[in-house]
Order: C-alpha cells, then structure tokens, then sequence
C-alpha cells in the first residue's frame, strides 16, 4: 500500500520567482516553517513544526536532504517525519506556462503496512501512533484556522 | 475521529512482529501454531500480539475443526490511507500559503 499527494498549480510569477520562493530559506519559512535549507544537493535540513496547544501537538521536527536541485525547473528533497512518513519524497517541478510558472508537487513514497515497509517504521516503535494523531490535529487546526 | 475501544490500529501495527504477522495473514489463514514457527518468541508471546490485532479489529479468529485460525481484515488498513489524507490537507494549506507569499512579494 503506497501513495502520494499530488497538485499541479498555476502561479502568475515567472519560474525565477516562484523558485526563490521555495529555495530562499527565509522565504520557505514564511509559507513551510523555520528551517536551514541550502539549494545544494546533498545539504541535511530540518523543518521545524511548531506545537500547538490547543491540537495537543509538541511540535515535530522534519528531517531532510536535498536531492536533486536544477535551478529554475526542478527541487527535490526527502522528508522524514516518523512512522509511514520516513524517507519520503517532496518534489516540485517547475515549469513556464505563459508568463507564469506552472507547479507540479508531489509527496510520493507513503509505504505503510507492506512487507517492504518495514524500513518505513524503523525506529519508530516509540508512540509514533502519538505523533501522527497530534500531527493529524494539528494539521487539521491550521486547515481549519488559517 | 472514531473512537477505538481497543488499542487502536496505528498503535496494532507500530511493532514489528505484529507486521510480520500481518504478512503472514495475507498470505493464508493460520492457526497460532503455524504462526508461531515463524518466530523466536514463545507461543503465548505470539498470542499475545495477536489479541492486539483481534482487539484492534485487524484479524478475526475462526474456528476450524479444533483449532482456531487467523484471518487479516485489510479494510481496517484504511484508517492508515485516511491519515494520508491529513498530509494532502497540509499540503493544500501550505501551497495556498505558497501562493500568498509570491503575490505579496511581487506587489512590492
């Protein structure tokens, strides 16, 4: 059992832009979360997931690594979260679409309950089921809030 | 969010031997004996991880002849694929955020 999240957006910006929004660490921060990117392929990075309270959510640190980088087309970093959600895939490819820039995203490598998920939970026998209900709230909250 | 009388299926699945076992089913039915040849652990311990399963609803138990044999329930699987659908809704929130970001920068 395997799946992924994908989206295809239109931005009104041309790809320089839309590609500083997403590799200018202090620009990621503004729409993801506090981090320490760097656009070069191999650079580890974290996400820093704020709590909240009100979800009873601690907050959660995403682990990182940068995979693939081609200015201004395409980035590629994985995303380890915990549970079903490690070494994950997060991708973007830019693409020019008259004078903007047409997105596609995709989170790709989900692998739950499959015997060759089994990598998918390692080190994560700790209350892991804990982090993705608070996860789920608080996503839920910021969905519902913002 | 339904509410789980037993564990519930994210914390049935959290260990490995319960997955394992989880592999087994889906290949055929067994008895706790056949299971239990595929593990290191003793026979009530392999019990033991599967009342978890029972109790989250993941396996049923059936008796046949004089022995009772497991049976997966993948449905209750889909709880796990629903949570999935928390990172689509996240991710739907931080492209809109995405898309904010941009226009207020080009407006300046």
């Amino acid at each position: 059992m395997s799946n992924a999240i994908r989206r295809e957006v239109l931005f009104p910006q041309q790809p320089e832009q839309v590609w500083r929004a997403i590799t200018d660490s202090a620009t990621l921060a503004e729409w993801m979360f506090p981090n320490d990117f760097e656009p070069r392929v191999g650079h580890h990075f974290t996400f820093r997931v704020p709590g909240n309270p009100k979800a009873n959510f601690d907050g959660l640190i995403v682990r990182c690594e940068v995979l693939e980088c081609e200015s201004p087309r395409r980035l590629v970093f994985s995303w380890s979260a915990g549970g079903p959600v490690e070494n994950t895939r997060v991708s973007f490819q830019l693409e020019p679409d008259g004078e903007g820039t047409r997105v596609h995203f995709e989170h790709s490598g989900f692998d739950v309950a499959h015997s060759h998920g089994e990598q998918a939970f390692k080190g994560a026998e700790y209350g892991w089921a804990k982090m993705l209900k608070q996860l789920s709230a608080a996503v839920a909250g910021l969905a519902a809030g913002n | 969010m339904t509410r789980e009388r037993g564990p519930d299926v994210f914390t049935a699945i959290s260990h490995r031997a319960r997955r394992r076992m989880l592999d087994l089913l889906l290949e055929a039915d067994r008895s706790v004996n056949t299971m239990a040849g595929q593990f290191q652990m003793s026979r009530p311990a392999v019990s033991q991880h599967l009342r978890v399963l029972l109790d989250a609803g993941l396996v049923t138990e059936r008796r046949h002849g004089r022995e009772r044999r497991y049976h997966l329930v993948p449905e209750r699987l889909g709880q796990v694929r629903d949570w999935i659908s928390h990172y689509e809704q996240f991710w739907d929130d931080r492209l809109q955020r995405l898309q904010k970001t941009l226009s207020k920068r080009s407006g300046e």
